[in-house]
């Protein structure tokens, strides 16, 4: 047997010693914090839960889905933790997954995850895969479950929005599944690539204490994982190294909420922040006037609009509703508060959706004489209209109201502003309704990520009674369920037709627009969406 | 003097118990709290339990005894939106908030008092006229514009301090200034005033006459009989520690009792509200109470009469 001397031992020592001590060395990557409005408006991060424009911004630093859109590039769908996939016939959809995938608990990704994801006890609850145009009741809660490993009640309705015929996911083998649907739907790829359809490691869901202690620290594939989550206050993640797509570039990502503007930018320019989100465009020019600093970020896949509650008496006539419409010139509104930095959609879609984009439809135009006209045909006579919204949640939210409000008054519309704290608030019953401010996505590229999950039987404005029209409801039916691409067209046209003048279900004001500032020494690219991102090859000093 | 305190506490007690009621007839009358937590548009069986489950298909008056019964035993229930108990998430705000308004208080007894007695004692010189300039400007500018001042010329300009957040003790110099410059400006001015009533009396005068020195004067007779309007200001800044960083917080995204308020009310989250009223209403009494035990103290007369007349606050 060889002898080992103490000097050979000493160096053997040092050798185990050295590469560990190099590897913490090497560590050089920066550290940031980023100043946002808010972290999540339920404080938690299960995107069914956290289904809202602040869930968008944080869900892909620690959360993947298994098919990807390329922000970065032309917004194609791209392989995420799935690798291809194909399609036996127009229900199914197999997937192969990724492999040498890790979560941020060391577990390796398999099948076994995807299915527990899109399972009644994943989100599904007892809801049955049933397109047939009828509206789910949703309880629209504040938190509950916060004691339970259920699964929250207010979970369901909202993954039935999203997968409203899914029947099952099947394991053919460790990394291949199968998505089987109740009836055809040619947008399953798109929904798998849409907010709500993240992964996160089972075994994690499994053992945590309740489904409030899960959905605080979701336990994803991402580049960061969730290291500490102080409610209304901050949110640290860190890189997760074992990360498949690469090296993160940064070491840890602190969010914090400060719901001051100002404070934000204050921050920001004295080099507390590196990145300060939701500027309104007004400040942009104060911020570059400092040349060390840079506004970046513009339209995303989202526009701004409000909507209507049909029921209420005033509005019950919808030529009241396209009345108010035609009163408002959106170009005004994107001239004066938005410095001309996005634009005046055409209706509820973007180019975005390929050939479901219909390309002559146009909003109804600014024509105050012709709103005047429909009020009188109407009937209309003055009484108040309650317009609900929130403190400037969105940017510019405020202003653009009071803007509306001088508009509809213009033509003789008589709209009462009403200010809300949550969402809930907004869509509460008890009270009369009128209009309220909200915002609608493109979560993926086909109009059933939009108008049938904002409108549809079981969009949010119908599950709370806000709007219903059975041939509008009808028509989502066949958007959801034909794969006659011609024959979804020609229905969504329809549909645009309906929700925009026949029946309104809203208004459109303009196309959303996203800003944040940084430090010009960053090299970072804002994506055309809420999301921030923080993956290799987008983060450099 | 016994009976004096006896008296005290128990106008204290009848305080508390008086905003307990408060809190609970507002919050129960600001809406049915099932339809606002579980939303108007919730299955009515899911309206029920939830009823069921927080006492609310209980008789009122039944719902007030235990209500009152729970806040004896120092159950305060649970928040709705974070799931733990109330009293926890307050605590865990309160070293956060004491921590600006324990030193913004300091400053505004230690620069405020000095400053009023230095200018009643120096009445209409240039001195006492830039003290109450300073005092004037300090309370009527408000301490969310002088916290925006500050951190454009400290944290922005200078680089010499942070603009917000709770980042070691750095953080806290530029919150603690705009609550406590105002609070100086307040203190500088009733000082200032109780000074001037005391030393136009006859027994300063009879006491400087007989050749006691201006300072021993001014220690001895002066400064103990203008102490009770002082006291007082004094008592409503202490009871203020729980609630008066609110706007401050805000400015400076402190994560204090202050914010949490404003994010409890803005969800409705009962059980925090009620929680955090309880604990400013406590802190107010128990002030107030301290400074109607320290008047007692500073004037013997007072201890023999009943609550209503020792207290003009």
């Amino acid at each position: 047997m060889r002898k080992i001397t103490r000097r050979a031992a000493g160096l053997l020592a040092a050798a185990t010693a050295l590469p560990r001590f190099a590897i913490a060395q090497a560590d050089t990557r920066p550290s940031i914090t980023i100043a946002v409005q808010r972290i999540a408006n339920s404080n938690t991060f299960d995107n069914l839960r956290e289904h809202s424009n602040v869930g968008e911004r944080t869900a892909m630093m620690f959360n993947e889905r298994l098919i990807e859109v390329d922000w970065r590039g032309n917004l194609a769908q791209k392989p995420g933790l799935a690798t291809s996939w194909h399609r036996p016939d127009d229900r199914t959809v197999e997937l192969k997954l990724r492999e040498g995938v890790v979560f941020h608990n060391g577990d390796p990704f398999t099948a076994e995850d995807v299915v527990a994801r899109f399972s009644s006890a994943g989100m599904f609850g007892d809801t049955r895969p049933v397109v047939d145009g009828k509206t789910l009741a949703h309880a629209f809660t504040g938190l509950t479950g916060q004691a339970s490993k259920d699964l929250p009640k207010e979970i369901p309705p909202v993954a039935r929005r999203l997968w409203p015929g899914l029947d099952r996911v099947e394991i053919v083998d460790r990394h291949t599944v199968r998505f089987i649907n109740a009836t055809p739907d040619v947008t399953l790829e798109g929904r798998m690539a849409a907010m709500g359809s993240e992964i996160s490691s089972h075994r994690a869901r499994a053992e945590a204490a309740s489904w409030l202690e899960y959905a605080r620290k979701p336990v994803g594939t991402g580049a960061y994982a969730i290291r500490e989550f102080k409610p209304d206050t901050f949110l640290v993640l860190d890189a997760h190294d074992q990360y498949w797509g690469g090296r993160p570039p940064v070491k840890s990502i602190r969010l914090v909420e400060v719901p001051e503007a100002s404070s934000r930018i204050n921050g920001l320019l004295a080099g507390e922040y590196q990145f300060a989100c939701d500027i309104a465009p007004d400040q942009i020019g104060a911020i570059e006037a400092n040349p060390a600093f840079e506004v970046q970020g513009g339209t995303i896949l989202n526009h701004r609009l409000t909507s209507f509650d049909k029921f209420h008496p005033q509005l019950a006539d919808p030529r009241v509703r396209l009345a108010m419409a035609h009163a408002i010139d959106r170009q005004a509104i994107v001239d004066a508060l938005w410095a001309g930095r996005t634009s005046v959609p055409r209706g509820l879609q973007w180019e975005f959706f390929g050939d479901m984009y219909i390309a002559d439809w146009k909003t109804p135009e600014y024509d105050p004489a012709k709103s005047r006209q429909l009020l009188k045909e109407a009937g209309y006579k003055g009484d108040p209209i309650p317009y609900r919204l929130l403190n400037n949640y969105y940017v510019n939210q405020v202003p653009t109201s009071q803007v509306l409000v001088e508009m509809w008054k213009q033509v003789g519309v008589n709209v009462v502003i009403e200010m809300r704290e949550t969402f809930v608030q907004l869509r509460d019953r008890s009270q009369p309704r009128g209009v309220r401010d909200w915002s609608s996505g493109a979560t993926l590229n086909d109009p059933v990520g939009s108008i049938v999950s904002n409108f549809g039987p079981n969009g949010a404005a119908q599950q709370a009674h806000e709007y219903a029209n059975e041939e509008f409801s009808r028509l989502c039916v066949v958007l959801e369920t034909s794969a006659d691409r011609a024959l979804r067209r020609k229905a969504f046209a329809r549909m645009l037709v309906i929700a925009e003048r026949e029946d309104p279900a809203y208004i459109i004001l303009h196309q959303a627009a996203t800003f944040t500032a940084k430090r010009k020494e960053i090299k970072w690219r804002a994506m055309p969406a809420y999301q921030m991102d923080f993956n290799p090859g987008n983060f450099a000093v | 003097m016994l009976r004096f305190a006896a008296l005290r506490l128990g106008r204290a007690l009848l305080t508390i118990a008086l905003v307990v009621t408060f809190a609970f007839i507002v919050l129960r009358l600001s809406g049915d709290p099932a339809m606002m937590i579980m939303s108007p548009d919730a299955p009515p069986e899911a309206l029920k339990a939830f009823r069921e489950a927080w006492g609310l298909d209980e008789p009122l008056w039944l719902q007030y005894l235990k209500y009152f019964t729970a806040i004896l035993q120092g159950e305060l229930g649970q928040s709705m939106r974070d799931g733990r108990p109330a009293i926890e998430l307050v605590a865990e705000r309160i070293p956060a908030t004491l921590l600006l308004t324990l030193p913004a208080l300091a400053l505004k007894i230690g620069l405020g008092i000095p400053a009023g007695i230095y200018a009643a004692l120096h009445r209409n010189s240039m001195t006492d006229r830039v003290v109450m300039t300073f005092a004037v400007a300090g309370f009527t500018v408000p301490s969310f514009v002088l916290g925006l001042i500050l951190v454009l010329i400290f944290a922005v300009q200078l680089g010499w301090l942070p603009s917000g957040g709770q980042e070691g003790w750095r953080s806290v110099i530029l919150p603690v200034i705009s609550m406590g410059l105002g609070g100086a400006g307040v203190l500088a001015r009733f000082t200032r005033s109780a000074m001037l009533e005391v030393l136009g009396q006859p027994y300063i005068r009879t006491a400087s006459a007989k050749g006691v020195p201006w300072g021993a004067v001014v220690r001895g007779h002066a400064l103990p009989n203008a102490a009770i309007p002082t006291v007082t200001v004094v008592g409503f800044m202490v009871g203020s520690l729980m609630a008066g960083a609110v706007v401050v917080e805000s400015v400076f995204s402190w994560p204090g009792v202050g914010r949490l308020m404003v994010v409890a009310v803005a969800n409705r989250d009962l059980a925090v509200v009620q929680c955090v009223l309880l604990l400013v209403s406590a802190t107010m009494v128990t002030s107030n109470l301290i400074v109607d035990l320290l008047y007692g103290v500073l004037d013997p007369r007072l201890r023999g009469q009943a609550p209503a007349a020792g207290g003009g606050h």
